[in-house]
């Protein structure tokens, strides 16, 4: 005998999120998944963000990480709530993970929850973790042809911020041919042309960030 | 491999399902994958198999339906299937576009005795 289900194979994933996310939202607390590839630069980029807003803002970040806390230690310096989760392999984080640490923090004393997810450009798209938006994070060493890749990320991303732009001159990057590709995913999405290391467009991206955390 | 923890969710739902309706076993799960979820198929089945194993679904044959990503233009109302990702309308050029299908995750049912 056959039995219909017509299920989301991830439903229990989806409702913890919107647990997670109606948590936030009564708390006022804006949450930011970041996802990108494997050094691609998201924790150099939290350590300029936290050096611009940390005076302004209450900042937290989840530390997703297949093991280790070596993330979360280069951002001890802050003194600001870090949480690491450690997915022992898994390549992403799901609500599950997150709705179990939101106790470690004291929401009411947060502007913004920053979560790391694991690096990896497909599978965290899948799931949802009660976000507020996701921020992509894409470094010019990995190739301009990453858009036409990982479409999911590109159409899901609020912004997306295009790292190591210093380091264009020595690869085959081409900004123009990365920008056509994302015009055809996500013709409004904004892209921010940064160096995290240096702190090229660093101002621009923290002065937009800030006004997706406390809106005018 | 996010393959891996659909395939536990999968499993999870399949044994809830199957143990509701009183199967004593599982032969075949249908599923629909769409293409924008990045599955692959064969990686897919291995971890279902892993999933699955020691259960009532142990020798489940698992049915992998792959939808193709189709948008619906909100300028001309065109709806239209991607062979590659272009968001944008073939017939107007909008990009005021809604993906209808392409997305999906579903299990469609289960099959048992």
């Amino acid at each position: 005998m056959e039995i219909k289900i017509m299920k989301n194979i991830l439903d229990s994933n989806q409702n913890r999120a919107e647990e997670v996310r109606s948590v936030m939202k009564k708390k006022n607390v804006c949450m930011i998944n970041i996802i990108s590839s494997p050094g691609a630069g998201k924790t150099t980029l939290l350590e300029r963000i936290c050096e611009k807003l940390a005076g302004r803002l209450k900042i937290g970040v989840i530390e997703g990480d297949i093991t280790t806390d070596r993330d979360a230690q280069r951002l001890k310096r802050f003194d600001i709530p870090i949480v690491v989760i450690n997915t022992g392999g898994a390549c992403h984080l799901d609500s599950h993970s997150i709705s179990k640490v939101l106790s470690y923090f004291d929401l009411d004393d947060l502007d913004v929850l920053f979560v790391e997810n694991v690096g990896n450009l497909i599978c965290p798209t899948s799931f949802d973790l009660g976000e507020s938006f996701r921020l992509a994070v894409i470094s010019t060493t990995e190739g301009d042809d990453k858009p036409a890749k990982y479409p999911m990320i590109f159409r899901q991303a609020k912004a997306l911020v295009l790292n190591k732009i210093d380091l264009i001159p020595y690869t085959d990057f081409k900004y123009e041919n990365f920008k056509n590709d994302i015009r055809k995913l996500n013709p409004s999405l904004p892209i921010f042309r940064v160096s995290a290391t240096r702190g090229d467009g660093i101002n621009e991206f923290t002065k937009w960030l800030e006004e997706q955390i406390v809106p005018e | 491999m996010h393959e891996l923890s659909i395939a536990e969710n999968l499993s999870e739902i399949v044994i809830e399902v199957a143990e509701k309706e009183k199967l004593s076993k599982v032969t075949r799960v249908n599923v629909s994958f769409g293409k924008m979820v990045q599955i692959i198929p064969e990686f897919f089945e291995t971890a279902f198999r892993a999933a699955v194993a020691g259960t009532i679904a142990n020798d489940a044959e698992i049915n992998i339906e792959e939808v193709p990503v189709t948008i619906r233009c909100n300028n001309c109302n065109l709806e239209m299937t991607l062979d590659e990702y272009n968001f944008v309308c073939e017939r107007c050029g909008s990009s005021d576009i809604d993906i209808v299908t392409g997305r999906e995750l579903y299990v469609k049912s289960i099959e048992g005795e």
